[in-house]
């Protein structure tokens, strides 16, 4: 029970990316969908972040110091962020392709409900 | 780390994501993701991940949540309720996510204790990059150093899928021609008039210049502060969709016509995978930028590397803008061109 507690952080995550799958999956409007994405990308992108993270360390920025040895556990570890940090913006870029499929589709059939998209489709 | 803020922080997340998901309302709903966002950011920078917040501020908090607005405004402000119950797929999607959910639990007993110095992400190949980046390349952002240089494949590609997104935006929405529908009309069938404020117009005449100063800062700075080619380029892009919500497509179109953004999409990755070219015309490795110093004057290897991190960023800043503001005109204007939000 104590490492459970200890270990909140994690079950926050996955609440967010429990949230955002339930959307991607069950929501029928196509905008909730793209949400339910945007939230689950997120989710993904904090365990990320929090895996970098360091107890009683700085932001990665190094200290004008060029003689000095630079000593890592002072320094949070920059690896996941430079990956999230691509990841949020090919998750805009994501989002945009997202939202204009939808609103294309709502061009084309009138409505952004997915079970109605699909009566159409199916010619009921 | 300060345990009390984290935990309120990840609250409001939760709540907010939940807010989001069931508000009825879909342009509440965006308007909650952004504050979602917001969060995030300072989640992120409680985290030390100062780079990756000011990107979600940027991103998250700010352009993804005006294309939500254009899609919103173009469709419908509410969801419909249903016509007939779907209860087994909502069971069916409610046991895949608390399957999925259970199994991340289980795993997540075996993860290290959150901001434990020793734990295996923190020991592999970063603290390389920590100890090295000074030597290497005489850049201090870390940040910055891996994302350009050390793992510039990976950057190159992004920016790439960014360039591929971009087009395929314009490739599903863009429309020739005239729309029927030029005048577009209300519920009730009157026509909408365009609303412009002089106060919006006239905050955002001033705003503008500053903005795109800052983002030419947040790009030229990179190597030193948090910042790059990927923030810079996102405020680059927000100042000329802040001139197409202030006053109308057509303002922006004058500044950044079609033809130039696309120009200007394909150049930044062209720039990018140029200046990776251009190393091994001089005999090292793709985009390894330390040969570069026989051709740029009075620079050493790493110098070299610092100069060439730059060039990077900047075509990265270009692509990014060019594509954020091809995405805002053709979901704000339905692929028209014509009138926007």
């Amino acid at each position: 029970m104590e490492t459970l507690i200890a270990k909140y952080n994690y079950w926050i995550y996955t609440l967010l990316m429990m949230v955002g799958l339930y959307a991607m999956l069950a929501k029928n409007n196509l905008v909730k969908k793209v949400i339910g994405m945007s939230i689950f990308q997120t989710a993904i992108i904090i365990f990320y972040v929090s895996i970098g993270a360091k107890e009683g360390a700085t932001i990665p920025i190094l200290m004008h110091s060029h003689e000095e040895t630079v000593r890592t556990v002072e320094y949070v570890n920059p690896l996941p962020h430079v990956l999230m940090l691509t990841a949020i913006v090919v998750s805009v870029a994501t989002l945009g392709v997202a939202l204009s499929i939808a609103l294309r589709i709502h061009q084309e059939y009138g409505t952004l409900e997915e079970e109605e998209i699909l009566d159409q489709i199916q010619g009921l | 780390m300060i345990w009390c803020f984290d935990f309120i922080i990840l609250l409001m997340l939760v709540t907010c994501a939940f807010a989001a998901i069931w508000s009825k309302g879909l342009l509440s709903a965006g308007m909650i993701l952004s504050a979602y966002s917001f969060l995030m950011a300072l989640l992120w920078t409680e985290m030390g991940a100062v780079d990756v917040a000011f990107t979600e501020a940027a991103v998250g908090a700010g352009v993804s949540t005006v294309f939500m607005i254009a899609v919103v405004y173009h469709t419908r402000r509410f969801i419909q309720p249903r016509r007939y119950g779907r209860m087994f797929f909502k069971l069916m999607g409610l046991l895949a996510t608390l399957i999925l959910g259970g199994l991340s639990l289980y795993a997540a007993s075996d993860f290290p204790s959150w901001a434990d110095p020793s734990e295996p992400a923190s020991l592999h190949v970063a603290p390389y990059y920590i100890e090295n980046t000074i030597r290497d390349t005489a850049v201090p952002n870390v940040v910055t150093s891996v994302l350009a240089d050390y793992r510039g494949f990976d950057t190159m590609f992004e920016t790439t899928v960014i360039l591929t997104a971009g087009l395929v935006a314009h490739a599903v929405l863009r429309r020739l021609g005239r729309r029927r529908d030029p005048n577009r009309k209300t519920n009730d069938g009157r026509p909408v008039e365009a609303h412009t404020s002089i106060v919006v117009q006239r905050i955002a005449r001033i705003m503008v210049p500053f903005i795109q100063l800052y983002a030419l800062y947040v790009v030229a700075h990179g190597h030193h502060s948090p910042g790059g080619g990927f923030q810079g380029g996102v405020i680059l892009g927000a100042s000329f969709i802040l001139v197409g919500l202030a006053y109308n497509i057509q303002t922006v179109l004058a500044r950044f016509s079609e033809p130039l953004g696309v120009l200007l999409a394909n150049t930044g990755v062209l720039l990018y995978a140029g200046i990776g070219v251009a190393c091994m015309v001089l005999g090292a490795n793709f985009l390894d930028y330390g040969i570069l110093s026989r051709v740029l004057p009075g620079t050493s290897p790493v110098m070299a590397r610092s100069h060439a991190m730059l060039g990077v960023e900047i075509g990265v800043a270009i692509a990014v803008s060019a594509i954020m503001v091809s995405i805002y005109i053709n979901t704000a204007s339905k692929g028209y061109h014509d009138q926007g939000l």
